[in-house]
C-alpha cells in the first residue's frame, strides 16, 4: 500500500508518500494555507499526482504540523473562559508560584490564557476520596452561562477539584453549559485528564478548550477535501506520543497534536529497532535550529512524565497532562550560530541563521559562522552536491564568516571550524547523556538511529565520545520525521490517579483499573481484538513525591511487582528501600492498534563498492592532521558493502561521516551500520 | 589538546561542568524522601576547587548562594591533610559557615593521581535532627541546643563506608531515622557524581586543563561583576526596616545597613543592626553573606552560572553578635526570616540606583507554616511555605503569589495532593483581594489567601510569618503593600497569629494563611486609566478605590470616564 504523511509546517506543508511494495517515494512541497492548511495538503497532493502518486491507491493517511502549537504560541486560540470549584478561580493564574529565574528580581508567572473577568466559580465540592462534600449548584453554573455569553466566549473549561477522582460535577456542569451555550465548545478537565494536581489538570483543560474551535474548523475541512480528492482511506494525525489518532478523537483532544513533528522520528525509531532486534534505542535528530534525542524503550516511546509548553531554564511554562513523547531539546543544529560569549568563551546556539539568511555558505546574505558552515570547511559537506546537487554551497563565504571568530581565537579558519563542531557536540553529549546515563541507561547497549540533515554528521564522533554500540543512519534521514509518521500505528494513552499503597489487595485493585483502562481503549477503538497493550504504573516509596515508571504484568505476582519497582527505582536513583512501604500514584495503559507497519524493503546485493565510489575529499576531524578520505553515492552500496573509515557517505538529504578506526556496513535494507573496528 | 584550544577546552569544561551540578541535583532532588527537598527545592549541589572555592553550583533556592565555600573551607581547616579518596564530611554547623542545623552540607574531596583536585558539595534540609519539637525548628527556641543534632565537621564515610558510630548517633536523635538516612545517601549518591563526572574529565583532558577552567571560571565572573559594580556611582546608600518579632516577643528590631560603593569594589555594612534575639529569627554570618550575595548576584548577573568569582569585589562587614551575626549559641532555626530581611535592605538600598534588575518591597518573609498531627497513617507533618505579593518594578505592576526571596523554582502544594495525604480540606486559594497592593503608576502584586479546614483531632500550627506590622515599601512615591497573617476561626471568634510558636487546633478549625501585596512603584496619580479599568473588571479594585487611590472615574459599563478623571487627577 501507499502510504502518505503531510506535515504542516510554519512556513511549508511538506508530503512524503512511500510505497511498501516498491520502496518507491513521493514528494511534495508547497506553502502553508494559515486561513486553511488543507489547501497546502491539496496543493502537495497534486504535486505528487504528477510524479505518479495515485490518490485511489493510497491506503493510509497521516497528517501533522503546527497548527496547535502555533495557535498557543502565538495566543491566536479563541476568547475562552473557565468554571471552577468555589474558591479556586485564581489556581490558573498562581500556577505553581515558582521563580525558576531565581536571581531575577523582575520575574514574573505565567499569564493565564483565560482572564480573570471571565474565570467563575460553583459551589461544589469532592474530596480526595472522590466522595461529594457538597453539592453542584447548578444556579451557578446558569448564572456562569449567561455571563459567558454576554462575553462572546467562544469556549469554556470546567475545572473542579479531584475532578480526576469522580467527575461527576464536571460532567453536569459540562452538560448544563453544553445545552446552554450552542455553539460555544466546553471541555471538562476530566475528558482531557485523569490526573491529579488541579493547576496542571485546569491548564490542560483551558488550552485545550482554547484551540478546539480552530482545530474542529480545521480538521472538518481536511475530511472533505481529501474525500472530495477520491482519498477515502483511513486518516490519522500524528500525535505527540508517537503514535496515530483518528481525526474524531483529534478534534475531541486537540492537544495530543503538540508536538507532532518530533514524535514522527521517535515513531520512526521504533520502526527502525524493530526491523534490528533492538527494543531500546537511541533517536537523535540534527536539524537546522536544534538537536533532540530521546530514548526508545521496550519498543516504545517514552512518555514525559511532566511537558510544559514554553517552559525553559528560567519560565515555569504551562504544563500540559497530555502523552508527549520525552524529548530532550538544545539549541544546536546546522544553523547554530558559533562567536565569542561575555565570559570569552567560544558559544554555539542557541540562536540560529535559520533557513533565512541560513548558513554563510548558502550566500544568502549570512555573515555569521554557523555548524553547516564550519562542516563545509573541514571538508564533510561537498559544496557541489549540497542538497542533491540542487544548492552550490561557497566555501569562501563560509571562511569569510569564520574569519573574525578564528581572528579573535588566535587560530587559523579549519582550527576554529573544528573548534566550533567539538563545542556543538559537546552540548550534543551532554543531552545524550541527559537521556541516558543520567536516567541510569549505560549508553554502551545502545544503537543510536541518527537522522535530519545533520545527525549523520556528528553521529560517529558522538558515538566514540559516549561508547556506544553503534549508530544507524536510516534511508532518507533528512526526511525521517515524516518516513516516521508512516511508521507510526494508532495508539492512546490513558491515565488513572489513585493512590494507594501496595498491597494483595491493592494489587488486585490494579488489575481491575487495567481492565477498567482497556475497556475503554477498545471503546475509543471500535475493537476489541488485534490491540496491543503495554501497562506501567507510577510508584514511589511511602514519603516520596517524585514517582517511577514501573512495568506492571497482569499475570505476574504481587512479589513480581514489588521486585519491579525497585529495580527500577535503583536503576533511575542509585539506591533502593526494601523495607519501605511502597505506594501507587498514577496507572497508565498504552494501547496501539496492531497494524501492519510501514514496510523496509531489501536492497539487493548487485553492483561494488568501487561503482559507488565518487572521488576523495579532504577531511578535518578534529586534532588529527588532515586525511584524504574517500566518498560514497549511497544510493550505489550494495548490500553487505563495508567500508573503513575515515569515510564520506553522500545521498541527497545529508552526509555521513566515518571516522579512522570505525566502518560502516550496509545492510540488507540498505541501512547504514557504523561501528567501532577496534 | 594544546595551548590554541584552550578556549574551546574551556567552553568544553565549563559545560561540562554545569551539566555535572544539574545531574547532582537531579538525583538528590528525585531521590530524596523529604518533602522539603523534593517539593520545596531546599537544597544546593556544587563543584569547589582544591582551596575551596565555588566554580559551579546549582540551586533550587537562593538561599544556598553563598554558603558553600566557607564550609568546605572549615573542612579543611579541620582535615587537612587528613584526608583520602573514599572520604565524605559532614556538617550542619550554623556557626562554621552553615545555616540551621536541619541543613546537612555533605562534602567529598576529589583526588587525582593523588592529588585532590576540587570537593563535591550538597546540601539539603532534612525534615527532622532532633531537638525540641518534630520538625527540629522551635518557633520558640532559646539556644541552638533545641534545633537538634549538630555535627560540626565530621567524617561520614572512609573508604566509602559510611562510619557506624556516626550513623548511630543520627539515626537515635533523630525522629525518622530512616527518611533521614535516605536523604544521607542521595546526597552521597549526588556527591559521588561530582567525583565520577571530574574523574572522566580529568582522564580526558588532563588535570592542568581542569585547573584552568576553574581559575577561568572564577576570573572572569569577578571582571564582569567589577564592571557593573564600577557603572554604578560612588557612594554611601543607607536603608533601615523593621523585622516584626521573633517568635519569642512581638517587639520590632531594627535592622539597617550602608552600601558602600568605591569604583569596582562594594561593602554591605550592617552596623547598628540591632543585637541578637533569644529566638530562632538570628542567621548566623553564614546566613547572611549568602543572603547579600544573592542580591548582589541580582544585580550583576541574574542569569548566569554562580561561582566564587561573581562576589570577589564584595565584602560583608558586621559586628559579631548581631540578629544578622548570631553566634553560638544562639538560636537559628528559622534563620531565613533573618537572611531575606538581609537580602531585602540591600534592595531596598540599591533599587534607585538598579531600577532594571530591583523592585519595591514584597511581602519578603516566607511564612513558614507547619501542620502537624495524627493522621489515618500516624504522625504527619505538613510544612508549606506561603506565597506572595511582590514590589513593583518602574515599568510594569508586581508579580502576583511568587515564593519569596529566599526561595526559588520552589512549588506551592497541590491542593489534590495535599488533600490525599492529610487530615485537612482547602477552601480557598485564591488572590488577597480584600487586603490589597500598594498603589501607584506600576501596582504590587496580590498575595494569596489559602484557607485550611482542620480534619484532625490532635493537630497543631506553628508559623513564622514576618512583615506583619511593617508593610512592604514602595519606590518613586508608590504606595506601601499589605501585611502577611495568619487567622484562626473556631466558632465565632477569630484569633490573629504572627509567629506563633505551638497553637493547639481543634477539628473544625478554619486556618486563613493570608500574605501581603507589593509595594508600588511611581506617582499612582499617573497609573494608565485603562489599567485601573481592567483591575476593575477583573474584581481587583472597587470603583470607590479606583476613584480615591488613582483618580480614575469609571461609567456604569465599567469603561474610563476621561473627563471626570482628568476631573479626579486636576
Amino acid at each position: 500500500m501507499i502510504r502518505v504523511a503531510t506535515d504542516a509546517g510554519g512556513t511549508f506543508t511538506d508530503l512524503v508518500a512511500f510505497d511498501d511494495a516498491s520502496g518507491r517515494i513521493f514528494l511534495g512541497k508547497a506553502l502553508t494555507t494559515p486561513h486553511d492548511p488543507s489547501e497546502g495538503v491539496l496543493a502537495t497532493l497534486a504535486q505528487g499526482a504528477e510524479t505518479g502518486l495515485v490518490n485511489s491507491a493510497i491506503g493510509l493517511f497521516v497528517h501533522g504540523g503546527t497548527t496547535v502549537i502555533n495557535a498557543i504560541t502565538e495566543r491566536k486560540g479563541v476568547r475562552t473562559a473557565l468554571v471552577t470549584t468555589r474558591g479556586f478561580r485564581d489556581v490558573i493564574a498562581i500556577g505553581r508560584g515558582n521563580r525558576p529565574d531565581l536571581y531575577n528580581l523582575h520575574a514574573l508567572p505565567e499569564e493565564p490564557f483565560v482572564p480573570r473577568h471571565l474565570r467563575f466559580e460553583a459551589t461544589e465540592r469532592m474530596d480526595a476520596r472522590g466522595a461529594v462534600r457538597a453539592a453542584l449548584v447548578l444556579a451557578d453554573i446558569d448564572a456562569a452561562a449567561a455571563a459567558i455569553r454576554a462575553a462572546g466566549v467562544e469556549a469554556v473549561a470546567v475545572a473542579f477539584l479531584h475532578a480526576y477522582i469522580n467527575p461527576a460535577h464536571e460532567a453536569e456542569a459540562a452538560a448544563r453549559l453544553r445545552a446552554l451555550l450552542p455553539g460555544v465548545a466546553v471541555t471538562a478537565s476530566h475528558e482531557i485528564s485523569r490526573q491529579w494536581r488541579e493547576y496542571e489538570r485546569s491548564n490542560t483543560a483551558v488550552l485545550s478548550a482554547y484551540v478546539q474551535p480552530i482545530m474542529a474548523r480545521y480538521l472538518a475541512n481536511l475530511d472533505q477535501r481529501l474525500r472530495q480528492a477520491g482519498i477515502n482511506c483511513p486518516s490519522y494525525c500524528m500525535q505527540s506520543n508517537g503514535g496515530l489518532a483518528d481525526f474524531t478523537a483529534a478534534e475531541a483532544a486537540p492537544l495530543v497534536l503538540v508536538e507532532s513533528g518530533p514524535a514522527g522520528g521517535v515513531a520512526g525509531t521504533v520502526r527502525i529497532g524493530e526491523a534490528l532486534g533492538e527494543s531500546d534505542i537511541l533517536y537523535f535528530d540534527v536539524g537546522g535550529t536544534t538537536a533532540k534525542c530521546s530514548l526508545v524503550q521496550g519498543g516504545r516511546a517514552v512518555l514525559r512524565p511532566d511537558y510544559k509548553l514554553e517552559w525553559s531554564r528560567l519560565r515555569p511554562g504551562y504544563p500540559l497532562q497530555v502523552p508527549v513523547v520525552d524529548i530532550v531539546e538544545i539549541g544546536a543544529g546546522g544553523g547554530s550560530i558559533a562567536r565569542i560569549g561575555a565570559a570569552g568563551g567560544v558559544q554555539v546556539g542557541p540562536d540560529s541563521a535559520g533557513s533565512a539568511p541560513g548558513p554563510a555558505c548558502y550566500g544568502r546574505g549570512g555573515t555569521l559562522p554557523t555548524v553547516t558552515d564550519a562542516k563545509l570547511i573541514t571538508g564533510v559537506i561537498d559544496p557541489a552536491h549540497f542538497a542533491g546537487g540542487r544548492m552550490q554551497l561557497d566555501r569562501s563565504l563560509a571562511e569569510a564568516a569564520f574569519a573574525p571568530l578564528a581572528a579573535s581565537l588566535g587560530l587559523s579558519v579549519a582550527t576554529a571550524a573544528e573548534a566550533v563542531i567539538g563545542v556543538a557536540e559537546a552540548n550534543m553529549i551532554n543531552a545524550l547523556k541527559l537521556v541516558t546515563l543520567q536516567r541510569g541507561h549505560d549508553p554502551r547497549d545502545l544503537t543510536m538511529v541518527a537522522c535530519g540533515g545533520g545527525g549523520p554528521m556528528h553521529a560517529a564522533t558522538l558515538a566514540r565520545e559516549l561508547g556506544l554500540k553503534r549508530v544507524v543512519v536510516p534511508h532518507f534521514a533528512g526526511l525521517f520525521s515524516a518516513w516516521g509518521m508512516l511508521a507510526a500505528r494508532p495508539r492512546l494513552d490513558l491515565h488513572r490517579t489513585r493512590l494507594m499503597k501496595l498491597t494483595a489487595a491493592s494489587f488486585a485493585a490494579a488489575r481491575e483499573i487495567f481492565s477498567t483502562l482497556a475497556a475503554e481503549a477498545a471503546a475509543r477503538f471500535g475493537r476489541t481484538d488485534g490491540l496491543l497493550h503495554s501497562r506501567a504504573i507510577e510508584m514511589r516509596y511511602a514519603g516520596q513525591e517524585h514517582t517511577v515508571a514501573t512495568r506492571f504484568d497482569p499475570d505476574a505476582a504481587l512479589d513480581g511487582l514489588f521486585a519491579a519497582f525497585h529495580a527500577a527505582h535503583e536503576q533511575a536513583y542509585t539506591f533502593r528501600l526494601s523495607d519501605t512501604a511502597v505506594e501507587l500514584v498514577t496507572f497508565h495503559l498504552a494501547a496501539e492498534i496492531d497494524a501492519p507497519r510501514i514496510a523496509m524493503p531489501e536492497i539487493t546485493g548487485a553492483g561494488s563498492t568501487e561503482q559507488a565510489l565518487l572521488g576523495h575529499r579532504t577531511l578535518r576531524t578534529g586534532g588529527a592532521a588532515q586525511e584524504l578520505a574517500p566518498v560514497y553515492a549511497r544510493e550505489r552500496l550494495p548490500a553487505g558493502a563495508c567500508i573503513a573509515g575515515p569515510a564520506l557517505v553522500e545521498e541527497p538529504t545529508t552526509t555521513t561521516l566515518i571516522l579512522a578506526g570505525q566502518q560502516v556496513t550496509v545492510d540488507r535494507h540498505g541501512l547504514l551500520l557504523i561501528e567501532e573496528t577496534g | 589538546m594544546t595551548a590554541p584550544h584552550e578556549s574551546i577546552t574551556h567552553e568544553v569544561i565549563t559545560g561540562k561542568l554545569l551539566a555535572t551540578v544539574d545531574e547532582m541535583a537531579m538525583v538528590l532532588a528525585r531521590a530524596s524522601m523529604s518533602p522539603v527537598v523534593y517539593e520545596v527545592l531546599d537544597f544546593a549541589c556544587g563543584i569547589c576547587n582544591a582551596q575551596g572555592e565555588l566554580v559551579a553550583q546549582t540551586n533550587g533556592i537562593t538561599i544556598f548562594t553563598g554558603t558553600f565555600s566557607r564550609q568546605v573551607q572549615f573542612i579543611r581547616e579541620r582535615f587537612g591533610t587528613d584526608m583520602a579518596p573514599g572520604d565524605t564530611f559532614l556538617t550542619n554547623d550554623p556557626f562554621e559557615g552553615g545555616t540551621h542545623a536541619c541543613d546537612f552540607a555533605i562534602i567529598r574531596p576529589i583526588f587525582a593521581q593523588g592529588d585532590l583536585i576540587g570537593y563535591g558539595i550538597a546540601v539539603a534540609h532534612l525534615l527532622d535532627v532532633g531537638g525540641a519539637v518534630a520538625g527540629s525548628l522551635p518557633p520558640d527556641a532559646i539556644s541552638v541546643f533545641q534545633e537538634g543534632l549538630r555535627l560540626s565537621g565530621v567524617r561520614l564515610t572512609r573508604d566509602d563506608r559510611l562510619i557506624d558510630d556516626l550513623v548511630r548517633i543520627i539515626t537515635e536523635n533523630v525522629r525518622l531515622p530512616q527518611l533521614v538516612l535516605g536523604d544521607i545517601n542521595a546526597e552521597l549518591a549526588a556527591v559521588r557524581i561530582a567525583e565520577r563526572r571530574l574523574h572522566e574529565t580529568v582522564a580526558k583532558y588532563g588535570t592542568d586543563a581542569l585547573q584552568a577552567t576553574f581559575r577561568r571560571l572564577i576570573d572572569t565572573s569577578e571582571a564582569r561583576a567589577r564592571a557593573v559594580i564600577a557603572a554604578l556611582p560612588d557612594g554611601d546608600y543607607h536603608a533601615s526596616d523593621i523585622i516584626d518579632g521573633d517568635g519569642a516577643s512581638d517587639a520590632p528590631i531594627h535592622v539597617e545597613v550602608t552600601i558602600r560603593i568605591r569604583g569596582s569594589e562594594i561593602e554591605a555594612d550592617f552596623t547598628g543592626s540591632s543585637p541578637a534575639r533569644n529566638a530562632p529569627i538570628n542567621c548566623s554570618r553564614g546566613g547572611l553573606t549568602s543572603a547579600v550575595k544573592t542580591v548582589i548576584k541580582a544585580l550583576v548577573a541574574p542569569q548566569e552560572p554562580s561561582n566564587e568569582g561573581w562576589f570577589r569585589p564584595l565584602t560583608v562587614t558586621a559586628p559579631g553578635g548581631t540578629v544578622f551575626t548570631a553566634e553560638k549559641p544562639s538560636p537559628t532555626g528559622w534563620y531565613y526570616e533573618g537572611a531575606a530581611q538581609a537580602s531585602e535592605l540591600v534592595w531596598k538600598a540599591l533599587a534607585p540606583l538598579a531600577p532594571d534588575r530591583l523592585s519595591a518591597g514584597s511581602y519578603v518573609s516566607l511564612c513558614g507554616t507547619y501542620i502537624s498531627g495524627s493522621g489515618p497513617d500516624g504522625l504527619f507533618v505538613h510544612i508549606e511555605p506561603q506565597n506572595g505579593g511582590w514590589g513593583a518594578t518602574r515599568t510594569r505592576d508586581g508579580a502576583s503569589g511568587l515564593i519569596a526571596i529566599t526561595d526559588g523554582d520552589t512549588y506551592n502544594y497541590s491542593v489534590e495532593l495535599l488533600e490525599a495525604k492529610f487530615p485537612v480540606m482547602i477552601h480557598r486559594y485564591d488572590y488577597n483581594v480584600a487586603a490589597g497592593v500598594g498603589a501607584g503608576r506600576q501596582r504590587g502584586g496580590f498575595g494569596l489567601v489559602r484557607e485550611y479546614e482542620i480534619e484532625a483531632d490532635d493537630a497543631v500550627l506553628y508559623a513564622s510569618f514576618g512583615r506583619t506590622e511593617t508593610r512592604p515599601w514602595g519606590a518613586e512615591g508608590g504606595g506601601e503593600g499589605s501585611c502577611n497573617g495568619i487567622v484562626v476561626l473556631r466558632g465565632g471568634e477569630a484569633q490573629r497569629l504572627t509567629r506563633t510558636p505551638w497553637f493547639t487546633l481543634q477539628r473544625g478549625d478554619r486556618v486563613l494563611i493570608e500574605t501581603g501585596g507589593g509595594g508600588g512603584w511611581g506617582d499612582p496619580m499617573q497609573r494608565d486609566p485603562a489599567d485601573v479599568a481592567r483591575d476593575v473588571r477583573d474584581g481587583l479594585l472597587s470603583a470607590g478605590q479606583a476613584a480615591a487611590s488613582y483618580g480614575v472615574a469609571l461609567d456604569a459599563a465599567g469603561a474610563v470616564d476621561v473627563a471626570a478623571t482628568e476631573g479626579l487627577r486636576a
